[in-house]
């Protein structure tokens, strides 16, 4: 049996241990070692004399995927994300945030559901996780929308879906994620997911406000507030605008001049900020070590996956099994970008069953080199490209692409996770009732879905300034 | 057929990045090696998929795969022997030179034993010229100017750069680039290959062109259960190759070296050169006192130190005698 | 933020071990989030002291290196007791009683194989890179500032062999709700429906709004 053998025999048995219930850090290193052993012992010809040393060789081997992937300046920055997400909630901010984008944009039709998309995207600045955008939301945003009026559903499926807003706009766990995966830049990624976060939130809101104009007694205006009230709004709000900015900085200076360090510095510094923050809102020690461990928690669970999926791949480096599905791909008799879409929709299936850095994680080593293959390869330049853009550019496009659609999976049935939060936050709300709420946004993240692929441009022209 | 694969050597080879001129002299090893025993003796070169860079030396060690390629200053204390070629100011020449004096080196017990603790053996260098600086903003051409500057520089380097105020700052070769574009470092030192492959070279404004403090050393080494498993026909094969890999390493390095010019010119990067003075100053701080340091602290932990230092200088006179 | 709540425990031996065990593993989880906050508070010194003083931290990639397996790796059993790590629990969310308590029997039994492999791959790491004989007992040092890494190594094997004596309550208890049928085992992280599962983490940014 060839190693690709091994290979295809290994990744099913990975996601049938996966379906099994498995938890899926611990699935990904099992199948990987078992890779490992496999394709050593096969190159001793299966001799039983020679399995100890087959088994010894891959012990080792996997036993320096945990620390030596996980020691890397880049990666700091998913606890760094994660810390920020948690101290934020002591720092008051979602209050402030939802009360500044009343008292400023509720007098549109549709009022309070636009500001409440645009405070979700306000509090994705700050928080690198769609699930806990939607609950907190579900617990400031949903009342005041049902006192006017509103209906129950739509002022669910509205939080629902304005958390997942989070997972683009930088800060963003998954993004970093992403870049670490595909070994490419994490500035540029961080970068690329701001217009498309912003352009999302447009269109929902342009979908809340259609609806408001076509359907009566559909979300009333908020009106009177003075121009004092709205000013008085501003201050509470504003850490989360130092923190956009420093992270955009720290990355990318827009007025042409050196940037102002690394992604990673820029997200500790926002950190920081929202922490004195919060240390002003009244956070003491109790509550900070609480943050402590809900973020080592949170992290320690998104690193697990890592070096588990890691061990996998370092497997499917010895099995060569990446540029065999990117051999046969590219062999395929069909357009790319339809192989593109077609991955696209593979996406939206696996994430209607699967937790979204779980199924990127899983799926990128082996899919991430065949779609650069489609491009004309990693390091193709933009005139010679299938896509008409350059292989970096395509990591970057591609990236924000599967992002979006694994948020797009946050609200679909039947696992919508952030469906589930928001129904479990509202005594009042069945889940079936945020599901049929979040209807109208399943369409508006197709349009953009599909706005994104067909005009590339919106993702790449801010990271191809940097 | 099937008894032939049963036969048949296959190596795996961990390198990283991608391939450059860096990497060329494995590739026509392979070449060489599997012409000479007729497609018996095989390798599989992989860029990063079966270690981490800086784990070379342990995935030998295990046994995963059969060859690999390191840096003696990713680790100083996996390799502690070999250091004495990234030493400051050896006063190499020319690639020819970096080839005789890393070779000698290779070859003394205490390497050996050191390598055999990893159970590597040496095979063969990857010479480096002299990394030379490039930077962002104005040009840096006196010592004065090093103090505070954030250098991309490893090992021996990094520790002259040190000595004049420099602080040392580590990116992978990787992301270069990125740091020098975000102002994490100011300056990077690499040789002209890595300075065109990692893109340093776009975000420069000047290139130290007569700077010459030091090189890296990045050996090529094998496994010392599979090498001694090869049939004395495949070693015989291995063995003979590696002067004629370093040839070709040498002329395709060399090409590179002769279009480097052109390339300063239309990327239009500022070629500075450093006063004798200065240069002289440099050497004063970062030389002599750094090669005793280095003996002194290599002694005491029971090296051979003053003999390998000699050993590069007795090499480098015995080289330009012939 | 209450920690999740879905461990259930008696005065038997088992569920004593578990919770004697459980204030092991929060203080190991608190450990990683202080690496997390101390990484926040080392990017200040290194930005301020850069921008300011024109005096970079020396090092700071190495000790980023160095604090990264404490904060990514150290609490891993904390998060396997509350049942934190994730899985797609499509199957298991439709059994119960005895055959949900094999199913979790056999995934726990192979995570607990996989772990102790691992703790003997992760020791050998760590081993490569300790020689008692060498300055600093150092036979691998970081690439800046000469850092030994023998001691960030070692923090994976002792991480991991806190999980496998949690593994090893977990298949006690499990096995024990096997053998007797149990409805409401101790000591194992009871199963959630994916919506239970949402409404403990939205509980847990209660009151913080
Ligand atoms: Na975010
Ligand atoms: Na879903």
């Amino acid at each position: 049996m060839d190693s690709i053998e091994i290979g295809l025999w290994v990744t099913g048995g990975m996601f049938l241990l996966v379906v099994l219930g498995m938890r899926v850090a611990f699935a990904a290193a099992f199948a990987g070692l078992v890779g490992l052993i496999w394709i050593f012992w096969a190159k001793k010809g299966y001799d039983p004399e020679d399995f100890t040393w087959a088994l010894t060789v891959a012990v080792k081997t996997a036993g320096q995927v945990p620390h030596g992937k996980v020691s890397s300046q880049a990666l700091s920055l998913i606890p760094t994300f994660i810390l920020i997400g948690y101290l934020a909630y002591y720092a008051g901010l979602t209050r402030a945030l939802f009360e500044a984008a009343k008292r400023w944009i509720a007098w549109v039709p549709g009022g309070l559901a636009v500001s409440t998309v645009f405070a979700t995207a306000g509090f994705a600045a700050v928080s690198g996780a769609s699930v806990a955008t939607a609950a907190v939301f579900a617990r400031i945003a949903i009342p005041e929308m049902l006192k006017v009026g509103y209906d129950k559903r739509f002022a669910a499926g509205v939080v629902a879906a304005g958390g997942t807003l989070a997972s683009l706009i930088p800060p963003s766990a998954i993004l970093v994620i992403y870049a670490i995966i595909v070994e490419q830049d994490v500035g540029k990624l961080l970068l690329a997911g701001f217009i498309p976060g912003m352009f999302s939130a447009v269109i929902y809101a342009g979908l809340i406000i259609g609806l408001a104009l076509v359907l009566p007694n559909f979300g009333p205006p908020v009106k009177g507030f003075t121009w004092k009230q709205r000013f008085a709004s501003l201050p509470p709000a504003l850490p989360i605008v130092a923190v956009v900015v420093i992270i955009i900085f720290f990355v990318y200076n827009p007025f042409g001049g050196d940037a102002w360090g690394t992604p990673t510095e820029g997200g500790a510094i926002g950190a920081f900020i929202v922490f004195l923050m919060a240390v002003f809102r009244g956070m003491r020690l109790p509550e900070l070590k609480d943050a402590l461990i809900e973020t080592a928690k949170l992290s320690i669970m998104i690193f697990s996956i890592i070096w588990g999926v890691l061990i996998y791949v370092r497997f499917l480096g010895f099995a060569d099994l990446p540029t065999a599905f990117s051999d046969w791909i590219n062999s395929l008799p069909y357009s790319p970008m339809l192989i593109l879409i077609c991955i696209l929709l593979g996406y939206a299936v696996l994430g209607m069953f699967m937790d979204a850095i779980g199924m990127l994680l899983l799926t990128l080593p082996v899919v991430y080199p065949a779609v650069m293959a489609l491009n004309g390869g990693e390091m193709v330049s933009a005139a010679d490209s299938t896509f008409g853009m350059s292989g970096p550019m395509c990591a970057v496009w591609f990236g924000i692409l599967v992002v979006k659609m694994a948020e797009f999976c946050l609200i679909t049935p039947p696992i919508g996770l952030n469906c589930f939060v928001v129904a479990g936050v509202r005594p009042d709300l069945t889940v079936q009732d945020v599901f049929r709420g979040v209807t109208p946004f399943f369409i508006a993240d197709a349009v953009t879905i599909a706005l994104l692929v067909a005009f590339p441009a919106i993702v790449l022209w801010l990271p191809s300034l940097a | 057929t099937f008894v032939t694969e049963a036969a048949a050597t296959e190596w795996n080879v961990s390198v990283w990045g991608k391939r450059r001129a860096f990497t060329e002299h494995i590739h026509k090893l392979a070449d060489l090696v599997s012409e000479k025993t007729g497609g018996e003796f095989t390798m599989n070169i992989s860029y990063g998929g079966l270690s981490k860079n800086r784990e070379n030396l342990d995935g030998i060690s295990i046994g995963a795969f059969e060859m690999a390629q390191f840096c003696a200053g990713y680790h100083a204390d996996k390799n502690r022997a070999i250091t004495v070629l990234e030493l400051p100011f050896l006063g190499v020449a020319n690639l020819d030179e970096e080839v005789a004096v890393s070779h000698a080196i290779y070859a003394h017990p205490a390497v050996a034993d050191e390598m055999a603790q990893w159970n590597a053996k040496m095979l063969m260098t990857s010479p480096m010229p002299q990394y030379n600086l490039v930077g962002t903003g104005e040009p840096r051409d006196e010592l004065a100017e090093f103090d505070g500057m954030r250098v991309r520089a490893t090992g021996g380097l990094g520790k002259a750069f040190s000595a004049v105020g420099g602080v040392p700052t580590s990116v992978t070769s990787s992301e270069a680039y990125q740091a020098m574009e975000s102002g994490v470092v100011d300056t990077v030192a690499f040789a002209q290959h890595a300075h065109l492959s990692f893109g340093t070279i776009n975000q420069a404004a000047w290139w130290t062109a007569n700077l010459n403090p030091g090189t890296v050393n990045c050996p090529v080494v094998v496994n010392i259960d599979a090498y001694e498993s090869l049939s004395d026909a495949e070693r015989e094969a291995l063995d003979s190759s590696v002067p004629e890999a370093i040839d070709y390493y040498l002329s395709n390095y060399g090409a590179l070296l002769q279009r480097w010019d052109e390339v300063l010119a239309e990327k239009n990067v500022t070629k500075v050169m450093i006063s004798d003075e200065e240069l002289a100053k440099f050497k004063d701080v970062a030389g002599k006192p750094i090669h005793d340091a280095w003996i002194a602290e290599m002694s005491a932990q029971g090296l051979p130190a003053q003999e390998l230092y000699d050993l590069v200088f007795k090499t480098l006179e015995d080289t330009r005698a012939n | 933020m209450a920690g999740h709540a879905s461990v259930l425990s008696d005065d038997s031996v088992l569920s004593r071990l578990d919770r004697g065990l459980e204030s092991v593993e929060r203080k190991m989880a608190f450990v990683s989030g202080l690496g997390a906050f101390a990484l926040m508070v080392l990017a200040v010194i290194s930005v301020s002291g850069r921008n300011l003083f024109n005096e970079p931290l020396r090092g700071y990639v190495d000790w980023i290196e160095a604090a990264m397996p404490l904060i990514a790796i150290f609490g891993i059993s904390y998060v396997q007791r509350t049942g934190g790590h994730i899985r797609m629990d499509i199957v298991v969310g439709a059994l119960k009683g005895r055959p949900l308590w094999l199913a979790e029997f056999l995934t726990t039994l192979a995570i607990l194989i996989l772990m102790v492999l691992l703790v003997w791959g992760t020791w050998a790491h760590f081993d490569r890179s300790f020689d008692m004989s060498k300055p600093n007992w150092s036979r691998d040092s970081s690439i800046d500032i000469g850092l030994p890494i023998w001691p960030a190594k070692l923090v994976v094997p002792v991480a991991f062999s806190v999980m496998c004596l949690r593994l090893v309550l977990q298949l006690w208890g499990y096995g024990r709700a096997f053998l007797l049928g149990l409805s409401e085992p101790v000591a194992v992280p009871m199963v959630l429906s994916a919506a239970e599962q949402a409404a403990l983490e939205a509980d847990q940014v209660q009151g913080h709004d």
